[in-house]
């Protein structure tokens, strides 16, 4: 006899086997199954309800999903060997209810058993996205959940491009990219999407131009339009979350009652000269809206554009990758979004306050259930 | 009365004569403003209506709380404190 042969024997008797039928219908009581196969296995086909956490993954994560050292947890492999050894482990982390199941997903497909077949990123998404992968919070599982997702990013300038540039890189799967304007020399201080070579060209196609040699997997769709209330739902409603980079405050009160309608999140960031902040704003779940915070916009002496005011460079740089980040953070479902609060970032003294926002009583995002649609239509408090 | 510092944005610094900031001494967020419109009477006229409340683009915070959270322009105030105005801004 090998020693592995002999090996397993001793771990027979101390762990306790399943057969899959035993091990399903424990599976229905609340115990964890785990699939320990590699993920190349595992896309073949795995028990239905499994979880997958590959066996070299498998010290190291079981926490996360099994805090309980009483939860029972089911291992399964391809023929019952390799969970074999994974449950002896578990048992000397302390887990105290650890079953194997005999003959493994062989003999689980073998007896008719549910089984589902997952889907899986391919051999280049899993190179790309390997950092990310190996973060418990994104996994696979979240970075499929970003490969589904479509964010419209509104303005391809000094907020979108940080943003737009991040998000494609991350592997969000769909970007919309709208902007009205054409790529201007004086942009290229901040808006680090365009290029000199494209000095010219529109912002949305300049804007896909570097965001596919970014990452060609992104689909870029854009749209060279200025947003408005005429259009601003049919513009929304393909997306999951809109990234509002826009540049005066008519299409962020737009973009607002776009977003309330369709229940979608905004993630709001705006700067001026040295300053910015940075907001999501998604009252379905929690928080206020833009137009709770602030009802109407200022005056125009009192809220001059860049183009007047001047901004230091990197200003939108930060304030759109604490966009992009809040994006990410909502389409994962992950952290402590800013819904209800607003960050606010000082870049000559390097300071950084997190505020509690609060919602107004009369706001049309709280009174939208009542409210004909109609009625927040429009720009009328503009 | 306590010390209370004012915060001012950037975006409002040029009816502050440049300032970022001002100490007032004050019991409430109401009696810091009305001393910001004796130290700084044109900012004050730019974020406050005549009758002496909000205008709609500005948000004050006391520390790192939205007034509106707390009493509004009536919140007490006790100790070292400090009321930021948060204007809102488009840049993009």
């Amino acid at each position: 006899m090998s020693m592995r042969e002999r090996r397993m024997q001793d771990l027979r008797r101390t762990v306790p086997q399943l057969d899959p039928v035993a091990a399903r219908e424990r599976l229905d009581q609340g115990a964890l199954l785990l699939d320990v196969r590699e993920p190349d296995e595992i896309a073949q086909g795995t028990p239905l309800g499994a979880q997958p956490l590959s066996r070299g993954f498998l010290e190291l994560r079981i926490e996360r999903l099994a805090p309980d050292l009483d939860q029972p947890i089911i291992l399964l492999c391809e023929s019952g060997a390799r969970s074999l050894f994974a449950a002896a482990s578990l048992q000397q982390l302390g887990y105290r209810q650890v079953y194997n199941v005999s003959g493994g997903f062989q003999r689980w497909k073998a007896e008719g058993l549910p089984c589902a077949v997952p889907r899986s990123l391919n051999a280049e998404a899993r190179q790309r996205y390997a950092r990310q992968l190996n973060l418990p919070e994104v996994g696979e599982q979240g970075q499929q959940r970003l490969q589904d997702s479509r964010v419209l990013i509104v303005g391809a300038g000094g907020l979108g491009s940080p943003a737009a540039l991040y998000l494609a890189a991350a592997g969000v799967g769909t970007l919309g990219i709208v902007d009205h304007d054409r790529v201007d020399r004086s942009n290229l201080q901040r808006q680090i999407l365009h290029a000199d070579s494209r000095v010219g060209m529109s912002k949305a196609n300049s804007a896909e131009v570097a965001l596919k040699a970014l990452n060609p997997s992104v689909e870029v769709c854009t749209h060279e339009l200025r947003v408005d209330a005429t259009n601003a739902d049919a513009l929304v409603h393909d997306y999951d979350l809109v990234l509002d980079g826009s540049d005066n405050f008519r299409t962020r009160y737009v973009l607002n009652d776009a977003c309330l309608r369709h229940g979608l999140p905004l993630v709001h960031g705006s700067i001026y000269r040295f300053e910015g902040q940075v907001a999501a704003f998604w009252p379905q779940r929690e928080g206020p809206c833009y137009r709770c915070l602030f009802p109407e916009p200022p005056p125009p002496e009192l809220a001059p554009s860049c183009d007047e005011a001047g901004v230091l460079g990197v200003l939108p740089g930060t304030i759109g990758l604490l966009q992009a980040t809040e994006a990410l953070k909502l389409l994962l479902d992950i952290g402590e979004p800013l819904l209800g609060r607003m960050v606010i970032y000082n870049a000559l003294s390097s300071e950084m306050r997190r505020l509690r926002i609060a919602a107004r009583m009369g706001c049309s995002c709280r009174t939208r259930s009542v409210e004909p649609i109609e009625a927040l239509q429009g720009d009328a408090a503009l | 009365m306590q010390s209370i510092t004012i915060r001012i944005p950037s975006a409002l610094r040029a009816f502050a004569g440049g300032a970022s900031e001002c100490q007032v001494q004050a019991a409430s967020v109401r009696e810091a403003l009305s001393a910001l419109q004796t130290e700084h009477t044109l900012l004050a006229q730019k974020i406050l209506s005549r009758g002496g409340e909000l205008r709609p683009f500005v948000n004050l915070f006391l520390d790192d709380d939205d007034v509106r959270l707390l009493n509004g322009l009536d919140t007490p105030l006790r100790g070292e404190r400090t009321i930021t105005i948060v204007p809102s801004v488009a840049g993009g």
